[in-house]
């Protein structure tokens, strides 16, 4: 039979209803980290567009692709997503790490009033400024966001690897998905931590979207010390097998 | 399958039912009483109760051999079963010529109800071709010599299909050269349904041809039954479709609720929708202007939640039908995303009815018709919740 998703671990066994009542039980040992979905299911494609294109513009790829859809079992979209055009895939994953105990509705309105702060701080400098420097200063809230976000993301990271009885940093090139969590996190850290305890999170929040956007500020300083000590452990970088 | 793997030691077989031979076979050792066992035993046979053995005696080699079927075993079987579904016909007062296998089924399921979880473990009575395993007969004749002549490769079947395989393939590229060099050869490609049905599987194939094969081997198998396809030769279609099963079509799954039409002759489509334990039921309205009930209330005031509203227009939204549709709905239970999204499930299916058959399969595709079911996982004893464990304290 196909390996089950996730690893096994011995104990406690999950009475599994519904959709998962394919999956061997082995005697003594449970599975941890699976899903309520079987393995066959696949994600849902939520873009209004993909599916509006005329059957003469797709390449034999797509049409390959669609017409494998149509056998495939599809899981239901999960609640924060939608077709809306406003829907934006790096802001939700944004909202959900800066979510606190599941309040989603308080992350979502930080989120909303940082990008308010972002694009008033924005607007204020604008109208201050004179005719040549207006053409420069960017006002839409969510291009400074993901070119912010993209700022702070590193190139290479450490890893700690155990040779010979101790762990050694060892310089590594870090996937595309690693590098935006990464950035994403340090920016929350950041503006969690080094705050007044009177500040607010989306005054905060903005000001150092903005800073990160002008490649200045303490999440882009944090950025820099990472690519420093992997310059610096340069010589590890052989302790890598992958 | 439920049942546990053949314990070592020797294990004394007791058939109870309708008179059946009772064979027994004694050990040395102290007798173990095992669980009562309901094993999808042979044809007639229901109940089986298994004795272990302790330890004390030694392994028994003869018992560990996979126990072998003769033809005359299987034949007598196959007698038994015909005989026992003509009782059991009668039992049920129903005409034994006509009694099918859902038939047997139901009747088993009435005389002998079991309240197991385990369907496999339930009482069954089936064909012995579908209890047995299948095995091969004797592979060599009285004299020692093997019937096939491929029987030294130890893996006949498998050999001999790619032999077939691969002359046929010879055989469709002869024709195509003998037609192209007559200049007959049309570059005709019909595309045959090759999203409708898929290559058996490894283990399909191993069932097929009672042999055990490795990945490698499968993996030849395929490509050069792929290299037969492409050359589109017609006498060799039904070979290569032995070894293609089909696979359905989702869509055509769904059931699309038929429309009503009210007093006023206006259309309209109701139907449910499920979300953790929210259930609504949503009527859709084929002309309107966009407003949505919930439960009486606008769903501005319902849900002041703008991520609620959100899931609510999502299915409108993705079939561009914003404004057209007034909707009333009606939701019970749960918190307010999972009532959010049981009347979006509901909303989505009553649209189906007003929607053509591409737009619903569009829908599917982007999870609007499928019934969530994730449900809150239940804490287990020894952790402090469904995941988290109690803090690890090393003395």
């Amino acid at each position: 039979m196909a390996a089950p998703a996730g690893k096994v671990a011995r104990g406690w066994s999950v009475l599994a209803l519904g959709l998962r009542s394919a999956v061997p039980r082995l005697p003594g040992l449970t599975q941890v980290r699976w899903s309520r979905y079987s393995p066959e299911y696949r994600d849902p494609q939520t873009d209004k567009e993909y599916y509006r294109k005329p059957l003469a513009e797709l390449t034999e790829e797509e049409k390959c692709e669609q017409e494998l859809r149509k056998t495939q079992l599809i899981k239901a979209a999960p609640a924060a997503k939608t077709s809306s055009v406003f829907e934006d895939p790096v802001i939700s994953k944004f909202i959900n790490m800066m979510m606190k105990g599941g309040n989603k509705v308080l992350a979502r309105s930080l989120m909303t009033q940082t990008l308010e702060a972002v694009k008033r701080k924005q607007f204020e400098k604008y109208h201050a400024a004179s005719a040549e420097e207006q053409a420069t200063i960017e006002r839409n809230p969510y291009t400074i966001f993901h070119q912010a976000l993209k700022n702070c993301e590193p190139v290479i990271g450490l890893v700690p690897i155990l040779r010979g009885g101790h762990f050694y940093q060892v310089p590594v090139p870090l996937p595309a998905r690693r590098r935006r969590f990464l950035a994403m996190k340090w920016m929350i850290t950041e503006c969690r931590e080094k705050k007044h305890r009177r500040t607010l999170m989306p005054e905060k929040l903005s000001h150092e979207l903005l800073e990160a956007f002008h490649n200045q500020g303490p999440v882009i300083k944090k950025k820099h010390d990472m690519h420093k000590m992997a310059e610096a452990n340069r010589a590890l970088a052989h302790y890598r097998w992958w | 399958m439920a049942t546990p793997c053949v314990s070592c030691g020797a294990a004394a077989f007791y058939r109870l039912f309708l008179g059946g031979r009772v064979s027994l076979t004694r050990r040395q050792g102290v007798w173990k009483a095992g669980a009562v066992e309901l094993q999808t035993g042979t044809g007639f046979q229901i109940l089986r109760l298994r004795h272990t053995t302790g330890v004390t005696t030694k392994k028994n080699v003869a018992a560990l051999r996979r126990e072998t079927y003769t033809v005359d075993f299987i034949k007598k079987q196959i007698e038994e079963f015909n005989i026992g579904k003509r009782h059991l016909a009668n039992m049920m007062g129903e005409d034994p010529e006509t009694f099918t296998q859902e038939d047997i089924d139901r009747a088993i399921a009435y005389l002998f109800p079991s309240g197991l979880f385990e369907k496999q473990a339930r009482p069954v009575m089936k064909h012995p071709e579908q209890i047995f395993p299948k095995q091969r007969a004797i592979q060599w004749g009285e004299d020692g010599r093997p019937f096939h002549f491929l029987f030294y490769t130890g893996k006949q079947s498998y050999y001999s299909l790619m032999h077939e395989a691969y002359g046929k393939l010879l055989e469709a590229e002869k024709r195509q050269n003998q037609l192209q060099a007559k200049g007959l050869f049309s570059e005709k490609t019909e595309t045959k349904d090759l999203i409708g049905s898929r290559w058996l599987i490894k283990e399909e194939l191993e069932e097929m041809l009672v042999e055990k094969l490795s990945d490698q081997d499968y993996a030849q198998f395929i490509r050069l039954l792929e290299r037969l396809l492409t050359l589109h030769c017609g006498a060799e279609e039904e070979f290569v479709q032995r070894f293609r099963k089909s696979v359905t079509i989702q869509s055509k799954k769904h059931l699309i609720e038929p429309v009503q039409y009210d007093e006023q002759g206006m259309a309209f489509s109701t139907s449910e929708g499920k979300r953790k334990s929210a259930k609504a039921e949503a009527v859709v309205y084929e002309h309107g202007s966009g407003r949505i009930k919930v439960n009486g209330i606008d769903y501005l005031l319902y849900f002041p939640v703008t991520q609620d509203r959100e899931q609510l227009m999502f299915p409108f939204h993705f079939l561009d039908r914003l404004g057209k549709h007034d909707t009333t709905c009606t939701v019970s239970g749960g918190g307010r995303s999972s009532q959010a999204g049981a009347i979006r499930l509901a909303v989505a299916r009553a649209l189906c009815s007003f929607v053509t058959e591409e737009e619903v399969e569009w829908m599917r595709q982007a999870g609007l018709l499928t019934a969530d079911p994730r449900v809150r996982e239940r804490k287990k004893p020894g952790q402090e919740g469904a995941r988290r464990k109690f803090t690890w304290k090393k003395r």
